[in-house]
């Protein structure tokens, strides 16, 4: 019995594709990226080797990459400290609203995570546009005649525009996510807290986030990593202006390589990127884990 | 959930019929020679796009086994495509490039772009220097398709609404502003997201203080710096310009198109834009009042400055090229050579756009096209490649980046001109 | 009526008001790009806020649907993503199985590639994969963009399958073991059931995704003959440019079939996220 669990023919068989194709397809890139980050090359013609020039160039002189990460950070943590608790709580809401009304509002609420970048990207630039937007219009319908802003041009507006796109998208699957945890909080939980006279408030800070946890990390985690991986749309609405206040790491190594035909430095980029792309799933992981650890000992 | 698993095999049935019977379209069509093709004019069925396709077709009737497939985006992407097919040896067979050192010299270089005759190509009425410009290394690399004189298109009905005459000087402009804002009008509209377009403006700005277009060759070729006084003060004024609202509000975020259509839907009074628009004249896609009132202006002067409005910031940009690599390489040089024999009668025919050849004025050419022959006519003096198309990719973006930062007041003239200066003494190393 | 009760009433309209003005800004967007979609683009300059298409211009969907061509584009995206949904959701079951039920000395290995794979992002390989792929010739072809889709969805959806697989009972193959069932046999007709939700979630996730990427196969792929369908969009900005009512009528074309995917199977979603990330 026990070695058929350990099937060796069957483990391979099942385990090899999905290795080869990830291997194939993610991990050799990632060599190859290597390679080139420390090379000198537009693209096509001669490649020259020249050590640590790119690193040493993007790490010590290059403010775009700065500003880049910067803005990755930012978008973390208004998808942390703001998108999250507010689906959070209207997580909460739903489930104690009707089930039909709780599966209207839900289905509405998770429409814009189900379409293409592309066209949320295009819809937006155009609510935002000066001249015909929506937005501009509403303004002036509200009595300020004069203003014209264009959301996505003013150094002002330009990245809270940026981020409001991506972060109006993204809210439907913390929701999604909110909701399904809190659908699998046992009610006895909840009638215990209640005979022990908690009021609303304790229960949620007491008794529902604690046990949430566990989902509250993915989330969090999910984001950290979706918020790593923003491209399109700046890439097909700033693409990173005016100057490099909307900039993002994804943009900004496309835009070196194929752009500015500076391949290699483009490559030096990505490499950062995976480090810290890697580095810091773990360390927010971490930070999880040894919170949860923390609290078993305390209950304990 | 059986129902809906049911609903889902149906909808993949549906699918994978219509994929099959696409396929089978495909792959019945027997032995066709495609010639891959890429340009930067999307719109395909008015202008200088329904002048290729016209071209296509001729060339196809004439060769019944080709098949002309063709891409087209606009400048910038068009431009990063070209980059991208290069690196995977991929480009099309026959495409639109540019002849600039920034764009053609890095494809010459990695020997993509195939040489070309010079003497078939001399008979064909290109105008002095056209040619020239594509030569690298003694060898004619490209056909120009237009000579690029860089103007104000103007519609003259919405001047007349806001009560202001048509300008001579920038000061005009500053002054009309709030006239114009006063009716809801944008005073000019340019394609301020590429940033090309403003280099071109800080090019001819500088002109217009100075007095002469050498300052900018000097800064490239490093016999004059860009942080000397003209142009510091260019940039200063190119700021003030901005400050007083001359351009739309989305200035850095607006592309070709949707400048481009502010002018043309008639929500802006001028358009900074080069000789090639000239075809916003015949466009269909724009009401007839706008065609009517369409009119174009030299570039206006700066008061107090010593450059005139009869110097001419104008270049020659497009061109044609072939794909050194190309399968069907005899066929693609038969197409380029029917395109220069063709092409400036049917473009200057439907006034699609100014071509590099010589050209018969007539009686029926719109104003716009007249207007533009007098100006190139009356040209003092003219300026040739502009700047940030003289040096590298990497200065040209710089350049471009910096225009964009200045023109959205993120960076002060003193440091913009610093850091054009620092970017100018990299490329030139 | 008590003070209680009105208290208790003004409460409950506030929070309609609230989740009522929540629909209006996830919704909203759509409706006002829909309703202008058929008008003339004129209309969209005029000064109202918003405007019902009284005499809807149904051609802009002719020419969005034909000029767009969205006949070919939507063919493409098929050739592509059919293969990579299929592909991806039963290699990612597999290798659930074989990391969540199965014992072997290289497992832990295995799962790390597996997550490894959730946090690197796409982009990383985009620069690389150009010089990788063209090596192996797969540039500009539907097969390389297949690869790169499968490889960085079997990591999510692994995750999502060992979820599901890991609640079940060891019983379940055991008892099939001892009436001399294979592998072959087990995991299609027995554990591939019981994991159903799994797949539909997976698989419509999996669907949504690779129906909308862009970056992608605005890079990998180069003719015109291949391109995908949010190719239409950019296409269309170029070729209308002065035409906003053309370009929003094959914005809303592009985003039906996912919505239209997504009222059907919602529930499946909620179900797999639930079982899946979740619990696992």
């Amino acid at each position: 019995m026990k070695n058929l669990f350990s099937d060796k023919k069957t483990i391979a068989l099942l385990s090899v594709p999905s290795i080869i194709i990830i291997a194939f397809a993610i991990l050799a890139p990632l060599v190859v990226s290597l390679y080139f980050s420390f090379m000198e090359w537009s693209g096509f013609g001669a490649v020259t080797f020249i050590g640590m020039d790119n690193y040493r160039q993007l790490v010590l002189h290059d403010g775009t990459f700065y500003r880049a990460l910067l803005n990755t950070f930012l978008l973390m943590l208004v998808t942390i400290f703001l998108q999250n608790p507010f689906a959070f709580v209207i997580a909460a809401i739903l489930t104690k609203l009707k089930d039909a009304t709780s599966r209207f509002l839900r289905t509405i609420y998770f429409i814009p995570a189900t379409l293409s970048l592309v066209v949320v990207t295009k819809l937006w630039v155009s609510i935002f546009n000066p001249s015909y937007g929506f937005l501009n219009k509403l303004l002036q319908g509200i009595g300020f005649q004069n203003m014209q802003i264009a959301w996505l041009s003013n150094p002002k507006t330009a990245l809270g525009s940026v981020i409001w796109i991506m972060v109006w998208q993204g809210f439907g699957w913390a929701l999604l996510f909110y909701y399904s945890g809190l659908m699998t909080v046992p009610k006895e939980l909840e009638e215990a807290a209640k005979v022990d006279g908690a009021n609303k408030f304790q229960l949620y800070t007491k008794i529902i986030v604690p046990y949430m946890l566990p989902v509250i990390q993915s989330v969090i985690v999910i984001d950290v990593i979706s918020s790593l991986k923003q491209m399109e749309m700046v890439y097909l609405s700033t693409e990173g202006g005016p100057g490099d206040l909307t900039q993002f790491i994804a943009v900004y190594l496309y835009q070196k390589a194929f752009r500015y035909s500076e391949y290699g430095y483009g490559n030096a980029i990505s490499v950062i990127f995976v480090i810290l792309a890697v580095f810091l799933t773990i360390f927010i992981q971490r930070i999880f884990r040894e919170r949860s650890a923390g609290k078993k000992r305390v209950g304990a | 959930m059986y129902r809906k698993i049911g609903l889902f095999a149906l909808m993949l049935i549906l699918a994978t019929t219509v994929v099959f019977a696409q396929g089978a379209k495909e792959s019945g069509e027997g032995e066709t020679v495609v010639l891959r093709m890429g340009d930067n004019i999307p719109d395909r069925s008015t202008g200088w796009g329904a002048v290729i396709e016209r071209i296509n077709k001729e060339f196809i009737e004439m060769h019944p086994e080709v098949e002309i497939t063709t891409e087209s985006y606009q400048d910038q992407a068009w431009q990063e495509k070209v980059k991208i097919y290069a690196t995977a040896n991929q480009l099309p067979d026959v495409m639109k490039y540019w002849s600039f050192s920034t764009l053609l010299q890095p494809l010459v270089d990695g020997k993509f772009v195939e040489p070309l005759n010079m003497d078939t190509f001399k008979q064909y009425g290109y105008m002095a220097g056209s040619l020239e410009g594509n030569v690298y290394d003694g060898e004619l690399y490209g056909i120009p398709v237009s000579a690029d004189l860089w103007v104000i298109y103007v519609n003259k009905a919405l001047f007349e609404k806001a009560g202001v005459p048509l300008p001579e000087s920038w000061e005009d402009i500053v002054a009309s502003v709030p006239k114009f804002k006063a009716q809801g009008i944008i005073p000019m509209v340019t394609d301020g997201k590429d940033g090309w377009p403003l280099c071109e403006m800080f090019d001819n700005i500088q002109q217009r203080i100075s007095g002469s277009f050498q300052p900018v060759a000097d800064a490239i070729d490093r016999k004059a710096r860009y942080t000397d006084d003209n142009f510091l003060q260019t940039a200063r004024y190119i700021q003030n310009l901005v400050k007083a609202g001359v351009f739309q509000s989305d200035l850095v975020t607006s592309d070709y198109g949707a400048s481009r259509n502010l002018f043309g839907q008639e929500r802006a009074a001028m358009y900074m834009m080069g000789s090639w628009e000239m075809g916003l004249a015949t466009d269909p896609n724009f009401s007839d009042s706008f065609r009517e009132n369409l009119d174009v202006i030299e570039f206006p002067i700066v008061e107090g400055g010593k450059g005139g409005s009869d110097d001419l910031l104008a270049w020659f940009g497009g061109n044609y090229i072939v794909n050194a690599k190309s399968e069907h390489k005899d066929l693609a040089l038969e197409y380029l050579e029917y395109y220069a024999k063709v092409f400036p009668a049917y473009a200057w025919e439907t006034q699609a756009t100014f071509p590099a050849q010589k050209v018969e004025a007539r009686e029926s050419d719109t104003i716009v096209a007249k207007k533009l022959l007098d100006i190139a006519a009356d040209a003092k003096t003219t300026s040739g490649t502009p700047g940030l198309d003289r040096s590298t990719a990497a200065f040209k973006e710089t350049h471009q980046d910096l225009m964009r930062r200045l023109m959205s007041k993120i960076i002060t003239p003193e440091a913009f001109v610093a850091e054009l200066d620092a970017a100018a003494e990299k490329a030139a190393k | 009526m008590t003070r209680y009760q009105v208290g208790r009433n003004s409460k409950k309209t506030l929070l309609a008001i609230f989740l009522g003005l929540f629909v209006v800004a996830q919704v909203f967007p759509l409706l006002w790009v829909a309703s202008y979609s058929l008008q003339k683009s004129g209309d969209l300059f005029g000064p109202e806020l918003f405007k019902l298409p009284v005499n809807p211009v149904w051609n802009n969907y002719v020419r969005a649907w034909f000029d767009g061509k969205i006949p070919q584009y939507l063919t493409n995206t098929l050739l592509v993503v059919i293969p990579s949904v299929t592909l991806s959701t039963v290699l990612s079951f597999s290798i659930a199985y074989a990391c969540t039920r199965m014992q072997w000395k290289l497992r832990p290995v295995a799962w790390f590639i597996i997550t490894i794979g959730l946090t690197i992002p796409i982009h990383t390989t985009l620069l690389p994969n150009f010089i990788w792929y063209n090596f192996f010739g797969l540039i500009d072809t539907r097969i390389g963009l297949i690869i790169s889709y499968v490889a960085f969805s079997i990591s999510f959806n692994a995750i999502i399958f060992s979820g599901l697989l890991a609640g079940l009972p060891f019983s379940m193959e055991e008892s099939a073991f001892l009436d001399g069932a294979k592998y072959r046999h087990i995991l299609p007709s027995i554990i591939a059931p019981m994991a159903a939700t799994g797949f539909a979630t997976v698989g419509v996730q999996t669907f949504l995704n690779h129906w909308n990427e862009f970056i992608m196969a605005n890079t990998y792929l180069m003719s015109e003959a291949k391109r995908t369908l949010p190719f239409s969009i950019i296409r269309f900005q170029g070729q209308y440019s002065s035409d906003y009512a053309v370009q929003f009528a094959c914005m809303t074309l592009v985003a039906l079939p996912p919505l239209l995917l997504y009222f059907i199977f919602n529930r499946w979603i909620v179900a797999g996220i639930t079982a899946g990330a979740v619990k696992g």
